[in-house]
């Protein structure tokens, strides 16, 4: 909105306008920065055969595909293949201001202004088109007749194995991921009390 | 932030205010009178209240001094009035086949959580934006635009994120606390205006709208991403479809208006990915690089 607007780069908005008139919002084709030196690879994994060593902060292009946390790039020289989704950081450092905590994030910012900094190549915005924004939240009022409706929507803890077993998903047994230690000191912005973790 | 100091602070003054407008209130209009089989508490139980009123103040109230005061029966009648009034922000997407799609997917996601029994419902809303919300007690809505943009893991991720802010009793919290500031804005508000017929069932209504309008709790947004994946992951899908999103989010302008509400109600995604990278590392890769399942394919199999 205005104030988001106002907070953006003159050029940024440019180009946005620019992108306006796109269809939809390609959520492909993303500018991206290597985090740090890696392999391209020609697979999904770490086994899979090493195409070219690539320095960090190499500049890639996002693809379509993924597989796991694989993800396909092409590379400025345009060679084609695999690396860890973990390993690539949005060339516009959009969404990495307040993280002090990672230094390759840190040295990214460097080259933001290049993009105006702000996610801006992936506007895409349809014109006339929005979502549920706010402004509906603050005008909703309440539905009960289709509180109705979704509670008839319900499936039964028995439809829900039979989707399983048709889906082949099985349950597995897996760890609680660990909280960070110190979460709070890279949640920028936020309640840096939080509430104590179990 | 000094907001939760802040609303402890007021709580004190919304407590004693709050007596000396709960006979004026009328709670059983605007949300159709859910909370009336709450059974009324003794703080409000003033001589001459009007019975339901003291019932929903006195959830209100409970809300405001902890959440823990707030049992699976209160959970629930919550969650209902919440989801009620999100569900009065968007219609529901017309697709039946689509409905039963997304509620045996969450039914099941579900069912791997900490609180399996709940009566988890899930619903599509028909709306081109890409956004998650749940509501106490089981309440999951997922917006077509984000069904569109998503494999069924990925879909999977969001939805055990939302599922985790339920088991986590997160939008509890989040209300209780501003339940404790706004309590003591309306209260001092009412005593000027001394005459504000319906004002506790409103308050709930706004207390609502406000909470999906500004978001939960930084950490336990961090917290629901790492919950969410490893619930993901315990029922057979890809622990990296949540991830995935947040890459997909990554690419979003925060003024798109598809993603304009999704992106200012939660911590930035490039922040919610190196949260998860710290948390997962290599961990959960065992589980991953399973072939993506396309939503339109699945419900093809039907």
């Amino acid at each position: 909105m205005i104030r988001t607007a106002l907070t953006r780069a003159p050029a940024a908005l440019l180009l946005l306008f620019s992108l306006a008139s796109l269809p939809a919002p390609a959520l492909a084709d993303e500018p991206v920065l290597t985090r740090r030196a890696l392999e391209l690879r020609d697979g999904a994994g770490d086994g899979a055969r090493s195409l070219a060593a690539l320095p960090a902060r190499a500049a890639l292009t996002r693809l379509d595909g993924r597989q796991g946390a694989w993800v396909q790039v092409r590379t400025a020289a345009g060679a084609t293949g695999w690396v860890h989704m973990f390993d690539l950081a949005p060339a516009s450092g959009a969404g990495s201001d307040n993280s002090a905590g990672s230094s390759a994030t840190g040295a990214l910012r460097g080259v933001t202004g290049l993009f105006g900094g702000g996610g801006v190549r992936q506007a895409g915005t349809t014109a006339g088109i929005r979502g549920l924004g706010a402004e509906d939240i603050a005008n909703a009022q309440p539905n009960p007749r289709a509180l109705e409706q979704v509670a008839g929507w319900r499936q039964g803890e028995g439809d829900a194995r039979a989707f399983a077993q048709q889906s082949g998903l099985q349950p597995v047994t897996v760890e609680p991921l660990p909280a960070p230690a110190r979460a709070a000191s890279r949640t920028g912005g936020g309640d840096p009390a939080g509430r104590e973790m179990p | 932030m000094n907001r939760a100091l802040h609303a402890r602070l007021l709580a004190g003054a919304a407590a004693l205010l709050l007596s000396a407008t709960a006979a004026a209130q009328d709670p059983t209009r605007a949300l159709g009178g859910l909370l009336r089989s709450i059974t009324p508490g003794n703080v409000l139980n003033l001589p001459g209240a009007a019975q339901p009123g003291a019932a929903t103040t006195d959830l209100l109230q409970m809300l405001a001094e902890s959440v823990d005061r707030i049992d699976e029966t209160r959970e629930l009648e919550i969650g209902r009035q919440l989801a009620s009034v999100l569900l009065g922000s968007k219609p529901l997407h017309p697709d039946v086949a689509l409905q039963r799609y997304v509620n045996r997917l969450g039914r099941w996601v579900s069912l791997q959580s900490a609180r399996p029994q709940l009566p988890w419902t899930f619903a599509v809303l028909d709306d081109p934006g890409f956004n998650a919300f749940a509501a106490p007690g089981g309440f999951v809505f997922v917006t077509k635009g984000l069904v569109d943009r998503v494999d069924e893991a990925e879909l999977a991720g969001i939805l055990a994120h939302e599922i985790t802010h339920v088991t986590r009793r997160h939008h509890l919290q989040a209300l209780g606390a501003k339940a404790r500031a706004g309590l003591a804005t309306q209260a001092l508000t009412s005593r000027l205006r001394n005459d504000l017929g319906g004002a506790v069932s409103a308050q709930m209504l706004s207390l609502g709208r406000n909470l999906y309008a500004s978001g939960l709790d930084q950490s336990d947004e961090f917290e629901a991403d790492r919950e969410g994946v490893a619930l993901a992951a315990r029922a057979g899908f890809d622990p990296y479809g949540l991830p995935a999103v947040l890459q997909q989010l990554r690419t979003a302008a925060p003024d798109n208006p598809l993603f304009t509400l999704t992106l200012s109600t939660h911590p930035a995604p490039q922040q919610r990915l190196e949260q998860l990278e710290t948390a997962m590392g290599s961990r959960l890769d065992a589980f991953a690089g399973k072939p993506p399942v396309p939503i339109a394919h699945r419900l093809r199999q039907r």
